[in-house]
């Protein structure tokens, strides 16, 4: 065989390994998640999947649950001080840790699933900041 | 002022553009545009400097006139954050790129200068034209990037909007430069390669003297990768430092390829093999830091942690990185002929072998973390939907690899070229691998029923490269000591004047035992989230105790919140008072948690205060980390071995120049 042929052949073992290996172990941990805003997740009606939700904290609707120590708040799809939404989707989050964004108005993402009784369960909240009046010109992070 | 910095990049960007033709000029025969070429970098460099001191001027005096200064600035800052807001933004960060690799291209052009004569044209030629596309990205209008637009006259505050209150924070005040120092200084070899493919000058000369120019900025680049992880580990409050985000995976994925370059020139400086290879690596390093920088700037992986940009601001640099890598790969393909080398590999029981298997692996990973972090975007081309990538996926299956490549770095440099012997092997292995072998033992017994995989597999791994630098070392200075008569510090000198990149190389490899054995330790992290009234305690494993004595408001200028006070106990033996802040900046209106750290070498104690609840309790969240602090030791180790490789020791000098062949003139 060809020395391009042997690398070629080496490299299509090593690409076939891993890519058995990612596909029988990864599934397992849920890793892949879809990614969709709530008007989209709610189109879907994906009960019980893996997703990630996009969406944004209804203002008023964040209780801190201390003696089960869980979270509850609502999400809807507009940024609130922006437009009306559709009937916000309320979340359990089983922890009272949040990130440093986390509040009303907040730009949300979730990682979760939603459970039976409309109520979607997160594992995961990630948070950015609540646009400002500059949204536009605003910019987060440097670089 | 912000008039002669805005029109400084314009002529800066003539200046390139200028150069640029000068460059191919001078590169296809007509030498005397050569100087012209080297000058156009030098004026060049010297323009984007008035316009980076323009820049950072109007953020010094607090010029709200200019929206840049209004958006990531404020009165109430102070100088150094004053300056580095410089890199606050978009267009002023694009700016900081440029302005570095310049320095990078000014010092080539001048160190240069004598020894790659013919190459020079061409050198100039690919730098310019990079430097005219970030200054052209940062110019023209249509992007609406330029620092120094102003604000309409009605619209100008007399204060400013405030950096983000993560990034006043003393290592943003470093990682970002070190890192661009790192990004940008690849953009020499990568230039002198396409320089010595264009001009189809196949000697090594160039190699060697663009191997100071690729450790150098590979240096910046792993340190502006650990200090990302240190600022995030400090300042964002999850415990962690690395979470294969696009952004940092942005800053890894060309270190890859680079420190497979680093390994792979050896072999072609010593057996003239993988000619070819060594220049698909320098291909692919530039063109991921390009394409990291696509990434971290277009808004094409939308993550919560990525900023978007205007709209086809992503397609022009998608289309740069693609027009510079095909450019150069498409070159290499019509030279490979005479890239061809003569020596074939000859065992699997080689250096060769060793380091070409060394360079698989960095493929592999590397592979592995550009599907992970690219796979929303092609599961978004192919089936409609974006599917994100987890940490998991980047964890369980780099672990393997990262695994093969510390058991490489102990075998590499130690196992004879061409075709070890099997009494080679004995001499060089016996002791290390019995070293090995013992740590397996001592790791799984002292785990005893907190055993796992990685960590047997990491510590007596690590034990067994530790063994063969320190058997390198003994035996080395244990010959000079017999055949010099030198004492040990003496031959230890010697040793690290006469062959810098061997002895250095092993400490950096030291360092990176380090910071793995400092990785493996998360197997063993330990987290809780506790609601805790005054005076409650918080029991955890092995008998320590945290006990909450109460919080306080914080009247600080800028921010404001309260801290929370902690006493951390051993049994009844205190160890320290832990201080978790929760801020509020009043002109960015963010909060954020500062936690309290107290780190010793064997693990970290790390305290969040999530919230002061309304009932006076405080929900606290404590990460316990062990061998964290190992990583923040292979950085400081990696930083000694990389002096070692980098110090140009005077006597040695004059050497290196009557063995770097002149060019006829």
């Amino acid at each position: 065989m060809s020395k391009g042929l042997q690398i070629a052949f080496g490299a299509l073992v090593v690409a076939g390994l891993l890519g058995w290996y990612a596909a029988t172990n990864l599934e397992k941990i849920g890793t892949f998640q879809y990614y969709q805003s709530l008007a989209e997740f709610r189109a879907a009606n994906a009960e019980g999947k893996a997703v990630r939700v996009h969406g944004y904290v209804a203002p008023g609707s964040i209780e801190r649950d201390l003696a089960n120590r869980q979270l509850r708040f609502q999400v809807v799809n507009e940024p609130p001080h922006e437009a009306a939404s559709a009937e916000p989707m309320p979340v359990l989050y089983g922890t009272l840790e949040t990130p440093d964004m986390f509040q009303d108005g907040a730009e949300v993402v979730l990682e979760g699933r939603m459970a039976s009784g409309a109520v979607f369960v997160a594992d995961n909240v990630m948070a950015k900041c609540p646009s400002k009046f500059e949204a536009k010109t605003a910019e987060r992070a440097p670089f | 002022m912000p008039e002669i910095g805005y029109y400084a990049l314009w002529l800066a960007l003539i200046a390139a553009l200028g150069g640029v033709a000068a460059g191919v000029a001078g590169g296809s025969g007509r030498t005397e545009w050569s100087e012209v070429a080297r000058r156009a970098v030098w004026a060049t460099f010297l323009l984007t400097a008035i316009g980076v001191g323009a820049l950072l001027y109007c953020l010094i005096t607090a010029d709200y006139r200019l929206a840049y200064v209004a958006q990531h600035s404020a009165r109430s800052m102070t100088l150094p954050y004053r300056v580095s807001a410089l890199w606050g933004g978009q267009g002023g960060s694009l700016l900081l790129w440029v302005f570095i690799s310049l320095i990078y291209a000014s010092a080539a052009m001048w160190l240069l200068r004598d020894s790659q004569r013919r190459l020079l044209p061409w050198v100039a030629a690919v730098l310019l034209l990079n430097a005219a596309f970030f200054l052209a990205l940062i110019d023209l209008p249509a992007l609406a990037i330029n620092p120094f637009t102003k604000l309409p006259p009605g619209d100008v505050m007399s204060d400013g909007a405030g950096l983000n209150p993560l990034l006043q924070h003393p290592l943003m005040l470093i990682h970002p430069v070190v890192l661009y120092a790192g990004f940008t200084g690849f953009s020499v070899p990568f230039a002198f390669a396409f320089a010595a493919l264009m001009t189809n000058r196949q000697s090594d000369v160039w190699l060697r003297a663009t191997r100071r120019w690729t450790l150098v900025p590979w240096f910046f680049l792993s340190m502006g990768i650990l200090l990302g992880g240190r600022w995030a580990y400090e300042v964002l409050g999850w415990g962690g430092y690395w979470a294969w985000d696009p952004v940092e995976n942005a800053s890894f994925m060309p270190w890859l390829p680079a420190t497979a370059y680093l390994h792979s020139v050896i072999i072609q400086e010593k057996r003239d093999m993988l000619k070819i290879w060594n220049m698909v690596l320098i291909g692919l390093t530039y063109s991921l830091c390009l394409f990291g920088t696509f990434l971290t700037r277009s808004g094409v992986i939308s993550s919560v942690h990525s900023f978007t940009a205007a709209g086809w601001f992503g397609y022009v640099f998608l289309g740069y990185v693609a027009v510079a890598a095909l450019g150069f790969f498409v070159l290499l393909w019509s030279r490979r002929a005479s890239l061809r080398s003569a020596n074939r590999l000859e065992s699997v029981v080689s250096r060769e072998a060793s380091f070409v298997l060394n360079n698989w692996v960095f493929m592999a990973i590397l592979v592995i973390v550009f599907w992970g972090t690219m796979f929303p975007v092609l599961s978004e081309g192919v089936r409609g939907t974006k599917i994100s990538v987890g940490p998991q996926f980047f964890n369980k299956l780099t672990g393997p690899f990262a695994a093969a490549l510390l058991f490489l770095t102990g075998v590499g440099p130690l196992v004879a070229w061409r075709r070890a012997s099997p009494t080679s092997l004995r001499r060089q292995f016996v002791v290390p691998g019995l070293v090995g072998a013992a740590a397996v033992v001592a790791t799984v017994l002292a785990l005893g029923d907190a055993l796992a995989v990685y960590p047997v597999v990491f510590w007596s791994l690590g034990a067994f490269v530790t063994a063969t630098i320190a058997q390198e070392y003994w035996r080395a200075v244990g010959a000079r000591m017999r055949n010099a008569g030198e004492s040990v510090l003496t031959a230890l000198a010697t040793l690290l004047r006469r062959n810098q990149r061997r002895y250095g190389g092993y400490v950096v490899h030291l360092g990176i035992v380090f910071i793995l054995i400092g990785i493996s330790g998360s197997a063993f992290n330990e987290e809780r989230l506790e609601n805790v009234k005054p005076g409650e305690t918080i029991s955890m494993n092995d008998g320590y105790k945290l006990e909450y004595l109460t919080a306080k408001a914080l009247p600080k200028q800028h921010y404001g919140g309260a801290v929370a006070r902690l006493a951390l106990f051993h049994g009844s033996e205190p160890l320290a008072v832990m201080v978790p802040e929760r801020r509020v900046y009043w002109l960015e209106q963010q909060p954020a948690s500062i936690p309290s750290i107290r780190s010793t070498l064997l693990e970290d104690f790390y305290v969040i205060l999530t919230a002061l609840e309304p009932d006076g309790s405080a929900t606290v969240k404590i990460h316990r980390n062990p061998l964290v602090n190992w990583i923040w030791i292979g950085g400081y180790t990696f930083i000694l071995g990389a002096l070692v490789v980098l110090w140009p020791h005077p006597e040695t000098r004059s050497d290196r120049r009557a063995l770097l062949p002149r060019e006829a003139a």
